[in-house]
């Protein structure tokens, strides 16, 4: 009986933290692969600029990470129709998409970096 | 104090002046045609309208000139040029074998973007030094197309040319028992009627222009010899004249 309210408490303690956390953001940056490798995205960048889940979810994108990847339309032509980043990227709200390459773009010598275990990536202030 | 004789003076030659002071005074629309008075004093003529008329075939002597322009910002580090070179010239894939790679360059303190991407290959310099130090002469710079090519039969693999090389743009390849480096795909694209080079194909970004500096309508020769925009090439103090050229935008 101890035991088996014991596991019903830790579950619902679980439960809670869960809730809490997705009410909070992953921590690690989302590195896109396609269409062309190391591409990163950081929630913690743009949640320290104070921006709220749903500004992007699920109107932008789906809350799982690296979906949009698998559309066909996820280039940067669609970028500079205000479609994905392309939103707030444009010039006026956060630098535009057909600037800046190598702040999102950290390529392949940046995404093994991170897949290392490194973490230089996500302190540039981007 | 000397007066100078200025109508009698000495015109000493531009063959002492820096490719950059060139450059300098070039942007400004004038090309420098002598020095005086240990270099004190500068001739310089006004570019207008005659930018290339008198020197260009001494300035682009190969036909075709193949040369490169890479649109340095647009970089994204996506490496296709790198796969594409090695499935195209059967690079090893050994670390230090590349015929082109990407430096990557931190600049922390830069306000927005923090990090450059450098696109880098042969530059198949005018006056290479890596061919001038063969002992061999298995590299020799091509009399046509102006291409630094390998006769790996003559190579004796002594590596002189790498330290010759200011560009870092040769390896030794061990299946080849020679050393390599990019011809701009000269044996595996160029001669068989292709018109650009793998790495300039596969680019997806448009970092890598490839053209012909000896045609004046070429979106290369037009890249360089415009003012709008810098346009630079590496290691200008090398002196070795390279046909890869920078620009940003």
């Amino acid at each position: 009986m101890t035991i088996r309210l014991i596991t019903t408490v830790t579950a619902l303690l679980a439960l809670v933290t869960g809730l809490a956390s997705a009410a909070s953001y992953p921590e690690a940056p989302i590195v896109f692969d396609k269409p062309v490798t190391g591409v990163i995205f950081s929630h913690k960048v743009h949640m320290d600029k104070g921006l709220s889940c749903e500004m992007c979810h699920n109107r932008l994108f789906e809350m799982q990470a690296k979906k949009a990847q698998g559309n066909a339309d996820f280039v940067m032509e669609s970028l500079y129709q205000g479609k994905y980043c392309g939103a707030c990227h444009n010039g006026s709200l956060a630098f535009a998409a057909n600037t800046r390459c190598a702040t999102c773009h950290i390529g392949v010598k940046g995404a093994k970096r991170l897949s290392d275990g490194g973490t230089q990536e996500e302190t540039h202030e981007h | 104090m000397n007066k100078l004789d200025l109508n009698n003076l000495k015109n000493e030659g531009v063959e002492n002046v820096p490719m950059q002071e060139r450059r300098d005074f070039l942007k400004m629309g004038l090309a420098i045609t002598g020095i005086f008075a240990g270099g004190t004093i500068l001739s310089a003529v006004s570019t207008f309208n005659t930018a290339n008329a008198a020197d260009f075939a001494k300035k682009y002597p190969y036909s075709p000139h193949y040369s490169m322009v890479m649109h340095q910002d647009r970089c994204i580090d996506c490496e296709r040029c790198m796969a594409a070179c090695v499935a195209t010239n059967h690079v090893p894939n050994v670390p230090g074998a590349y015929r082109t790679t990407i430096l990557e360059k931190d600049t922390p303190d830069a306000v927005g973007g923090k990090r450059e991407f450098i696109p880098v290959l042969c530059n198949q310099c005018n006056l290479p030094q890596c061919t001038r130090v063969c002992p061999t002469k298995a590299t020799y710079k091509d009399q046509t197309t102006g291409i630094v090519l390998m006769n790996i039969k003559k190579c004796i693999g002594c590596l002189t040319c790498q330290e010759g090389c200011p560009y870092n743009a040769r390896y030794f390849n061990e299946e080849k028992k020679a050393v390599d480096k990019c011809n701009f795909c000269w044996d595996t694209r160029l001669s068989k009627g292709e018109k650009d080079t793998a790495c300039a194909h596969a680019c997806p970004a448009g970092v890598r222009i490839f053209g012909d500096l000896s045609k004046q309508d070429d979106p290369v020769f037009k890249t360089v010899h415009q003012i709008e925009k810098a346009v630079w090439v590496l290691r200008p103090e090398a002196g070795t004249r390279p046909n890869v050229f920078y620009t940003k935008g």
